[in-house]
């Protein structure tokens, strides 16, 4: 293993399951936050609308708190407003959202992926995003996109509660919704591919508190193999909660990583996991990263390292609140971590 | 190059200043626990627009009168005992950020209206850091509403009950008068959960929830 290897490489190996100098620090979620946006000004709801604005707040990743990654996808709405859901873009200080009580379809038939799906202002913001961050941070850091995928985008265009309960009804309309709906998410995925994206996030948010393992397993694991085939890049999916009944599917998928929650235990998901997919993740964000000190976020970095988990990141999108010093101690534990493992290396040779 | 710079331990943040820009403004402790032995506090933004300088500024001239606090030759804010009252700090801080940039910087009275009894509630100060609240008349519930309001400048300036069976007297650690510090905090002592739920409120903004736990 070369001596300098840069973080874009690092995490591109680690995604393929290939030995690193030492364990990347991965954001596949946002890590902005409104002291960032200060310090490069670019603030929500702007840098969710402008690319120039959401290329420079998601730069600071990489070169304030030292990440390997660069992420500008900050929200989890930009294909949903494409696709003509009414969103609340929100301030500075919040994330902007879907008005699901408003739903823009209320049967299969209604699902059309409109002609300027890609060409809608909030699709070309990423896209352009993603060129401006290739240009000047490619040679260094993974720069990683974001595509829904479309369990999410079902909450989002028909609304939490009619979706989950057209998948009680009638499996076979909620599959063909499905169907429908995935070609937003790779129409969205490929776009950010040829915009220069070395990875992407594939949020379906089957979450633990909502959706079973077995509803993954019939709804959503054959969906998530077909992205592999067609999205011809390192996916990682994201799912929020408690998803250690669904592990076993998803590592079946192909899927290079899967970003994991902070509800699983980072040995239990590796045994089950067995490295058939990377893991990413699992740093808490409403208790540690926000409220607790560099200290409690290290011992939660470590704990990871330990089970062998091979990116290290926060487990999702952090709060806008969250403190620099709090992030910055990721990618410090991860140095002290390999620091030290070289040290007893050495005295054991 | 990082432009962020280590500058101790962030205790308070207020994300959108409704005076300035909506730029996010930071309450840093430095001191006591990185290595000296006073705590002091930091007023900062990140923001680099053109005035931001001068309305940090502002606000540490204002946690100076409302708090009662120092500013040393760093530009560094201090209670005069070098205590850190850190929650006591942090209400100071909050306050002076909602003050409105005309408004004069004020010393708030030891005595209020408190809304609720509609008695008139004094703090007198007894000396090494001790208070005692009273109130004038006798209206209903007189009693409980000084024990209530007794205990809210407790929970906000981390105070202690001077004996148990004096629930109308509260007491600093570090057994020095902080009378402007006091009167501040007597602002919402009488409302301390209305106070606390507030914060929690604003801390909750900013926090990402799956769709499926959307509206």
């Amino acid at each position: 293993m070369p001596n300098a290897i840069t973080g874009r490489e690092r995490v591109l190996a680690a995604l393929r399951n290939e030995p690193t100098d030492r364990t990347p620090v991965c954001n596949p979620t946002s890590v902005a936050t409104v002291e960032l946006m200060d310090l490069v000004d670019a603030p929500f709801p702007q840098a969710n609308r402008e690319p120039e604005l959401m290329a420079r707040l998601a730069a600071t990743g990489y070169t304030e708190l030292g990440f390997d990654t660069i992420m500008p996808v900050f929200t989890i709405i930009q294909e949903s407003s494409a696709l003509g859901c009414k969103i609340q873009w929100e301030q500075k200080d919040n994330w902007p959202t879907v008005k699901m009580r408003e739903p823009i379809w209320e049967d299969v038939d209604d699902i059309v992926i409109p002609n300027d799906f890609l060409t809608h202002p909030d699709a070309q913001c990423v896209l352009e995003a993603i060129k401006i961050l290739k240009k000047e941070y490619g040679d260094e850091v993974a720069i990683i996109g974001k595509t829904m995928g479309p369990w999410s985008l079902g909450y989002h265009c028909f609304g939490v509660e009619p979706f989950l309960l057209l998948s009680l009804d009638d499996p076979g309309k909620t599959k063909l919704a499905l169907d429908r709906m995935k070609e937003a998410t790779v129409q969205f995925g490929v776009a950010q591919i040829e915009a220069g994206a070395d990875a992407l996030t594939l949020p379906d948010h089957a979450t633990g508190d909502l959706v079973s393992g077995e509803y993954y397993q019939r709804y959503l694991r054959d969906l998530h193999i077909e992205f592999v085939e067609r999205i011809p890049i390192p996916l990682i999916l994201h799912i929020c909660g408690r998803t250690v009944d669904r592990m076993e599917y998803i590592a079946q998928t192909g899927m290079a990583a899967f970003h994991y929650d902070s509800k699983n235990e980072p040995e239990e998901s590796m045994d089950i996991v067995k490295k058939r997919i990377a893991l990413v993740g699992n740093i808490n964000n409403p208790e540690t990263l926000f409220s607790k000190a560099p200290e409690d976020v290290k011992a939660e970095v470590v704990k990871n390292l330990d089970a062998g988990v091979p990116l290290i990141g926060p487990e999702c999108a952090i709060p806008l609140q969250t403190t620099i010093e709090n992030l910055q101690a990721i990618p410090e534990a991860v140095q002290e971590w390999h620091r030290e493992k070289t040290r007893t290396a050495r005295k054991t040779l | 190059m990082r432009r962020v710079v280590d500058i101790g331990r962030r205790i308070e943040l207020v994300p959108m200043d409704p005076h300035f820009n909506d730029i996010s403004i930071g309450l840093y402790r430095q001191g006591a626990n990185n290595g000296n032995d006073t705590a002091v506090f930091l007023v900062h933004t990140y923001s680099r627009i053109s005035g931001a300088a001068e309305r940090i500024e502002a606000v540490v001239a204002a946690m100076q009168v409302l708090g009662g606090m120092l500013k040393n030759a760093d530009g560094l804010l201090h209670f005069p005992c070098n205590s850190a009252h850190e929650t006591a700090c942090r209400r100071v801080f909050l306050e002076a950020c909602k003050l409105a940039p005309d408004a004069p910087a004020e010393p708030r009275p030891l005595n209020i209206l408190d809304k609720k009894s509609q008695l008139t509630v004094t703090v007198d100060s007894r000396g090494e850091g001790i208070y005692r609240v009273t109130v004038e008349g006798e209206g209903r519930g007189a009693t409980r509403r000084i024990s209530a309001i007794a205990g809210g400048l407790a929970k906000l300036g981390e105070m202690e009950p001077l004996a148990t069976d004096e629930r109308d007297t509260v007491t600093f650690a570090c057994t020095q008068s902080h009378d402007a510090l006091v009167g501040l905090l007597l602002t919402r002592a009488p409302n301390v959960r209305v106070a606390l739920r507030e914060e929690e409120m604003g801390a909750a903004r900013g926090v990402l929830s799956a769709p499926s736990q959307q509206t």
